[in-house]
Formats: C-alpha cells, structure tokens, sequence
C-alpha cells in the first residue's frame, strides 16, 4: 500500500471539504462568490506542486498507477480545474443560490477525472468515470430556473447512463472471457494466449468498452449529446466537459490501447480510422448553420475528437506524442473561448454569434483571446493548433506507407480543416467587423479573469512557437505504451 | 438440465437488449430511466455468473461498486426529472426540444 502516491487526489478532496466550511461562515451570496477565488488560489498551488514532483508507483494493489502518463494527465486536469474555477467564480453571479456547492461539485469531477488518469484496473475506471459523469449531471442542469440546462441535464443523464451501461456491460464480457480486470494481467494474457484476441466475446465486449468510451471524446456515433449539452449547461460546466472530460477519454484509451489490450488494438486500425473520419464530418459540416456560439464550439468539440481518434488510428508512438500536444493546446484554445464566451453570454443573455459585435471596442483583451482561440481551433500557424493537427496529420501519414487507406483519412481531415475556417473566422468577422452593435458599453471583468485570459493567450503562443517542451513531457509520458515507433 | 455459463449469458444478453430497446423506443422519460436500470443490472448479472464459473472475486466485488453508483445515478436522476417536470408538466420526451438548431 503506497497511499502517499494519491497526494494530488487528497489535496482536491480536502479542498472540497474546505470550500463547504467556508460557506458556513459566509452569510451573504457576494461573499459565498468570493470562495471560488480562495478554491482557484489553492487549486493553482496545487497545480504548481504537481509540477514539482514526480513520484512512480502504485497503490491499492496495481489498481492504481502513477506513472508519467498519469501525471502528465493530473497536471492537465489541474490546470484545466484553475481556469475553470476562475470562470465560474465570475458567472456564479447568476446563481440565486448554490453557489459554493458549485465549487464543490467542480472540485469532486476534478477528483473523478484525477483517479481516472491513474485507472489500472476495470472497477476504479468504472468508479473513477462515474464519480466524475454523475457529478456533471448535477452541474450541466445546475440552473434549475431555466428550462435549457434542466433539459441539457436530462439529455445528458440518459446519454451518458447509456453509455455507462454499454461501458460496464463491455467490462463484464471482457472479464469474463480473459479472467481479470486487471490491466497488466489483461495485457500479459492477451500477449500470451493468441486465440484470446480472436475471441468474438472478447471483441464484442472491447467494441462497447470503446463506445463507453467514446461518448467522452464525443465521438461518432456516440456524439448527440455534445451540441445540446454544450448549449443548455452553464457555460463553466461546459469548458469542464470540453477539456476534462474529452481528456478522460483520452487518457483512458491511450492506457487501454497502449497497455492493456494493444494485440486487439493492432487490428482495429479500419474501425478507428472510419469512426474518426464520421467524426471529423459530421462535426464540421453541422457547424457550419450554427448560430450559438455554445452550440458551434459544441460540434466543434466533435471535429477534434475526430482529430484526436485520428492520432489513436495512427498506433504508433509519434501519434501518441501528437495526440498529448493536440490536448495541451485544445486545453488554452477552448478555456480561452469559453471564458469570453461565459462573460459575453451573460452580458446578452444569450450565446449567439451577435452578441460579439463590437467586442473588440467593449474590451480588446476578450476579442484577442476568442480571436486567437479560434485562430488556433481553426489550425493556422503560429498558434498551438496548428502544430497539433499537423503533428497528428503528420503521424496519420507516416502510416500510409503501411496501408493506402490513411491517405484518405488524412484527405478527410483535411476537408474537414477548410470547412472549419469558415465557421471560425464567422465569429472572428462578428468580433472585428460586424456593424450591428447596439451596445457599446465596454464589458469589466474581474483581475483574476483578466490573469487568466492572459495566460490562456500565452499557452497558445508558447505551444505555438516554443513546442519543445511539451513534446519532450509528451513523449516521455507515452514511452511506457507498447506503440511501435517508427523512427 | 444443468444450468451452465451460458445460460446466464444470454438471460443477461435478453435483458440487455430489452432495456437498450426501452431507451430507445420509449417515449416517457421514466419509462426510459427504468430501461437504463435494466441495462446496468443484464451488466450484473452478467459479471456475477462470470465470476462464479471463472472463480474469481473480482467480478462480484465491481458489482457492489455498480449497485452503488447506479443508486448515485438514480438519486441525481430523479431530481433533474421532477425538476423538468415541474417546468414542463410533462415526462415526453418529444416535448424536450428547447435546444434544438
């Protein structure tokens, strides 16, 4: 038993634990507000320490591990949790009440998506993934006076309690067939037992457990969802869902391709590769008629998970690395959008693209973000997006010597790429140029949101223009998985 | 007749594909809450039988974790349903049509 290695995961419990007593002391909603700072405070500390330390091992016995993927991951989340604290510090002004439970139940996804990150094993995936997908069902339908998030809540509450049913059922049929829910046992049997992989059960239940786990990323055909959440839910729980709860995904099927089942993996190449390419069309061209911002990034969270699945498609360690860089700089682009997108929505009392007219004049530090957001959603140098998807690009093609078919893939995405600019550069005309502002008032945010906004611009820059770094964390983060390497 | 892994298998499979069936074409919303149920516990049954002929604990320890977790998830469900409810006076899902495009 090596508890101290669950530091981070304590730190967050007890900082939950400690915003409920605040709350007992404050007595009026503007100072229950002021809360999210002290949580974003410690949280950012948190974080910070994270970054200090770098301890191997695992606990509960191999059930959980904490190996450099893990806390490459747990860093990920913890800055994710920063920037979303802040956020929902400035929109907790619409909340009647509830306003430190929404800090707290923020906290308790943070912690869910933190043990998932060092899951090895079925039943703390299944627990760690539930503790974090029923807590965002409290959050998404957290405005209970409005009809939208109580119906987003629903919407999701069944979607997801789906797939969590085709996740567990997947789990069953897996452990049935290989004898563990252990993933290192899991890998050792399939390695060793070459019938085992060919077992139709077997397949059937690693095809659910990819779909329970595809309704994270928001895949195809898992992917309904997304546009409707992302719209009704409070625009924080969005950027949560957007960023942590994608990465969840991510990182859970990065252990479980690159681990514990990577002689399955091997043969579902086509399968990853069509699911990715569904992905990437339907996300961009149902972009294309949206009017809500909310709804657009909604479906553009889709697209990148077609990026993403095309980075998994690829199966080799230089994907892996593109896959962790993409996330990195997903995580700056898409807080930044929501950031201005949660105080602007506030302002107009709705999401729509026309809310943003004459932004840049109300305040120029908002416009530049959401510009250089979508700037780097939409994939154009210098920003982070574009090294991502030209990493993951360049991983997909140095497959197709091995099989034609990932030429294709990469034409897809690229079509994909260009129908994207012009819902982007929509909202980017609507922020610099569009003429139909009736309110010009300039828009004052908080100093900690105007911190956090100035960060948001500088991770797109650095990962943009200095991307050493984050690569050489992100390739040391995936040389424990089984991927080949092709150089 | 001696009931074997099989057996259990497809009564869970059955109960399954039941409760998938219940989501989806299901109109009340309660009524689909209830075909979620379902489908979590065809996924217990299927997890006890196979730890009873793999002889293996593992299995019916996860199915504690799922009893739990599924009774979270209807605790949190139930809420957002009546609050819905209250809203809408209705449990249609064809009513839920706010967001749309």
């Amino acid at each position: 038993m090596n508890a101290g290695l669950l530091l981070l995961e304590y730190a967050v419990i007890g900082l939950a634990l400690l915003v409920v007593a605040l709350d007992l002391f404050c007595h009026d909603s503007d100072r229950r507000r002021q809360i999210g700072l002290v949580a974003s405070g410690c949280l950012a500390a948190i974080c910070a320490y994270s970054f200090l330390i770098h301890p191997e091992g695992s606990a509960f016995g191999g059930a959980y591990v904490m190996d450099p993927l893990a806390l490459w991951f747990k860093r990920f989340f913890l800055l994710t949790g920063v920037i979303v604290m802040v956020v929902s510090t400035e929109y907790a002004k619409q909340f009647e009440t509830g306003v430190s439970e929404y800090y707290v139940l923020q906290l308790f996804a943070l912690t869910g998506m933190l043990f998932a990150a060092s899951a090895n094993h079925f039943m703390l995936l299944f627990v760690a993934l539930e503790l974090m997908t029923v807590t965002f069902y409290v959050l998404v339908g957290y405005m209970r006076q409005r009809v939208s998030s109580l119906e987003a809540g629903v919407k999701y509450l069944v979607l997801a309690a789906m797939s969590s049913a085709f996740l567990i059922y997947g789990i069953a049929l897996v452990y049935g067939v290989s004898g563990t829910m252990d993933f290192t046992q899991l890998g050792n049997r399939l390695q060793a037992d070459h019938d085992l992989t060919g077992n139709v059960v077997l397949r059937l239940g690693m095809l659910l457990l990819f779909l329970g786990l595809a309704f994270k990323l928001a895949a195809f055909p898992v992917q309904i969802w997304a546009p409707d959440v992302y719209e009704g839910a409070p625009t924080p729980t969005t950027a949560f869902l957007a960023a942590g709860s994608k990465a969840v995904g991510v990182v859970l099927l990065l252990r479980l391709m690159g681990q514990a089942a990577y002689e399955f993996a091997l043969g579902s190449e086509k399968l990853l590769m069509i699911v990715a390419g569904l992905t990437i069309l339907y996300g961009s061209l149902c972009a294309l008629p949206q009017r809500n911002l909310k709804r657009m990034l909604g479906y553009s969270s889709i697209a990148s998970a077609g990026y993403l699945l095309m980075g998994f498609a690829a199966m080799s360690a230089s994907g892996s690395v593109a896959i962790l860089y993409y996330m990195a700089g997903y995580l700056f682009s898409v807080l930044g959008a929501f950031a201005v997108v949660a105080v602007v929505a506030n302002r107009a009392g709705a999401a729509d693209v026309g809310a943003l007219a004459g932004l840049s004049r109300r305040n120029p530090l908002m416009a530049a973000t959401l510009t250089m957001a979508m700037v780097s959603l939409a994939g154009i140098p210098p920003l982070a997006g574009f090294f991502g998807k030209f990493l993951i690009f360049k991983s997909v093609l140095e497959q197709g010597v091995n099989y034609g078919a990932y030429y294709y893939l990469v034409g897809v995405a690229i079509f994909g790429v260009i129908v994207s600019l012009y819902y982007y550069f929509n909202v980017i005309r609507a922020v610099y140029w569009s003429k139909d502002s009736a309110d010009l008032t300039p828009i004052e945010i908080s100093s900690p949101l105007r911190y956090t906004l100035w960060a948001c611009i500088g991770g797109m820059l650095w990962l943009g223009l200095y991307p050493q770094v984050v690569l050489k964390s992100a390739a040391a983060a995936t040389a424990l998985l089984k991927l080949p390497s092709l150089n | 007749m001696n009931v074997g892994l099989e057996h259990f298998q497809i009564v869970s499979a059955v109960l399954f594909g039941i409760g998938l069936l219940g989501v989806l074409i299901r109109r009340n919303i309660f009524v689909i809450y209830m075909g979620l149920e379902m489908m979590l516990n065809a996924a217990n049954l299927s997890l006890v039988s196979f730890s009873r002929f793999n002889n293996d604990l593992d299995g019916q320890l996860m199915v504690f974790f799922v009893i739990t977790v599924a009774a979270a998830e209807v605790a949190v469900g139930l809420a957002l349903l009546v609050a819905l409810y209250r809203k809408r006076q209705s449990a249609h899902v064809e009513e839920l049509t706010t967001l749309k495009l």
